[in-house]
């Protein structure tokens, strides 16, 4: 049963369709971010291995906003980790801008944020956004800098220390560092995971306004249906464990997204048509 | 506040009560003439011929303490940060330092007074000691950064230098301090240790001549001096680190 729809949502068909009109990415970009056939193991102890991803096929066009959905211990930060250079497929290929990700890492090209914000708390968050500028080795340039903690609503607070903030002003510090070098891709596993509800959708509508800004071609792994289609060109469902493509949405809500996206009746019946297959995903 | 109040409090009830029971074992005579009381030795200490005595012999004694704990220090934390900027040594590093601390101190006495003198064996004795605290104190500090922040600075591309320089060494400082702590007592340990190898002057010198000679005051006012130097560079460092992991925890 699952075979066959894993089959039906292979990724290369909705790239097919990539004269389809509305607002949904940019069709005709090259793309960015390509998995091939991706598995994964985890070594257990006594030899015994955990499959987390089990032929994963995957593209991210260039510009693109693509929400990775799925029940929890599906191996979607996996995916999200060995597009990082963070962790190596077992088999399979995993090409950012055609090359291996360990390239782009080394460009200092790559913007990630975590669920845990992962600030150093001896730093300010100026120091804390300033931080990639100086693993690079150039010099921290104080407009940029100060630009971000504009973009992310955090004046005033340039001097302040992480245990300061509350847990949503701290991710949006980690997320200021992650834009900061004007990075190729940007990678975000939960970034608003350990936030209250309220908080939580607040800055979803942040980041809807950020990306739009610049719309860097980002993968975001939640499992927050409505954060999913919210700030997603496509959402891509994955099956529980082991991880394997489900389904994949476009998702044709216009841009920009305010909270009056809420009242779209298409809205809903997106997220209530995800939140089911997602329901039985983890079955 | 209150609990801190009562804290203190307590602290000095103990203080007391233990200096009490020193006094008290000594006029009792309850483990002989070798016991006297805190207050003769105290009294004998204030006298000005011992206290000059005392006091060259704390100069000598401090100085190779002093010495001997920043050498040290300095060394263990460049050994444990060259073991993360060569992982291939970082094994050998650990079993050498194990291999260093598992020779009694004392069993180097012949072979440090052939090389570095009489003089200068209680400094390096003192580095020994207060390297080793501080070597294992860096090496964990070291580890400490939590793995969220290794991959934070994975992605962004960071070389190992960088990852030492702007995580590891000041998720370190902590356990750095902490090592500071344990390491002061040892260096003023190993420096005493040290003066017994035929050092000019010192404390330890003091304690085996006056041991010797049967002069139980001025026996006790040297031990008393070395606990009162050991305790003192340890308060010290603990207001330092209290000072500094309000910024660094």
């Amino acid at each position: 049963m699952i075979k066959a729809e894993h089959i039906a949502g292979l990724p290369e068909a909705p790239l097919d369709t990539s004269g389809s009109p509305g607002p949904a990415g940019p069709p005709g970009q090259p793309a960015a971010i390509v998995l091939r056939a991706v598995q994964k193991e985890f070594a257990l102890r006594r030899g015994r291995t955990v499959q987390a991803l089990d032929g994963v096929d995957l593209t991210v066009r260039a510009g693109e906003f693509v929400a990775l959905l799925g029940p929890s211990g599906c191996g979607k930060s996996t995916v999200l980790r060995m597009v990082a250079g963070l962790d190596e497929p077992t088999s399979g290929e995993v090409l950012v801008e055609d090359r291996p990700p360990a390239a782009l890492v080394r460009d200092h090209r790559l913007g990630v944020a975590f669920q845990d914000h992962a600030l150093l708390p001896w730093a300010t968050t100026f120091a804390n956004i300033a931080l990639p500028f100086r693993v690079a080795g150039r010099a921290v340039d104080r407009e940029r800098v100060g630009a971000l903690i504009d973009l992310v609503g955090l004046n005033g607070f340039a001097d302040a220390r992480p245990r300061q903030l509350s847990g949503g002003m701290r991710q949006r510090v980690a997320i200021a560092r992650a834009l900061v070098l004007d990075p190729e891709v940007l990678l975000l596993d939960e970034p608003f995971g350990a936030l209250d509800a309220v908080t939580r959708r607040r800055m979803n509508f942040e980041l809807a306004r950020i990306w739009a800004e610049r719309r860097i071609t980002t993968l975001l792994v939640t499992h927050d249906v409505d954060e999913a289609v919210l700030l997603a060109d496509r959402v891509v469902v994955l099956t529980g464990r082991p991880g394997r493509v489900r389904h994949i949405e476009e998702v044709a809500l216009p841009r920009p997204r305010g909270r009056d996206i809420t009242r779209d009746p298409g809205f809903h019946e997106t997220v209530d048509r995800l939140t089911e297959l997602l329901d039985e995903s983890a079955e | 506040m209150s609990a801190r109040a009562r804290h203190r409090t307590l602290t000095a009830a103990g203080v007391v009560l233990l200096l009490a029971l020193m006094e008290a074992i000594g006029r009792v005579g309850l483990f002989g003439s070798s016991w006297p009381p805190l207050t003769e030795v105290v009294s004998y200490v204030a006298e000005p011929v011992t206290g000059d005595l005392l006091g060259r012999a704390l100069a000598a004694t401090a100085g190779a303490a002093g010495t001997g704990f920043a050498l040290g220090s300095a060394v263990a934390v460049v050994v444990a940060a060259l073991g993360v900027l060569l992982p291939v040594v970082q094994p050998g590093l650990d079993r050498l330092a194990a291999v260093v601390n598992a020779i009694p101190l004392i069993a180097l006495g012949p072979l440090l007074i052939t090389t570095v003198g009489r003089e200068g064996t209680p400094t390096v004795i003192a580095a020994l000691a207060a390297g080793f605290a501080m070597f294992i104190a860096a090496t964990s500090g070291l580890a400490a950064a939590s793995t969220p922040h290794h991959d934070v600075f994975s992605a962004l591309g960071a070389s190992r230098r960088t990852r030492l320089l702007r995580l590891q060494l000041p998720a370190a400082v902590p356990l750095l301090l902490d090592g500071l702590t344990l390491a002061a007592p040892a260096a003023v340990l190993g420096a005493v240790i040290g003066e017994w190898f035929g050092a000019p002057r010192g404390l330890g010198i003091l304690l085996v001549s006056s041991m010797q000679n049967f002069q139980i005051e001025l026996l006790w006012a040297a031990a008393l001096t070395s606990a009162l130097v050991s305790l003192a560079a340890y308060l010290v460092l603990t207001g330092l680190r209290s000072l500094a992991t309000g910024r660094f925890l």
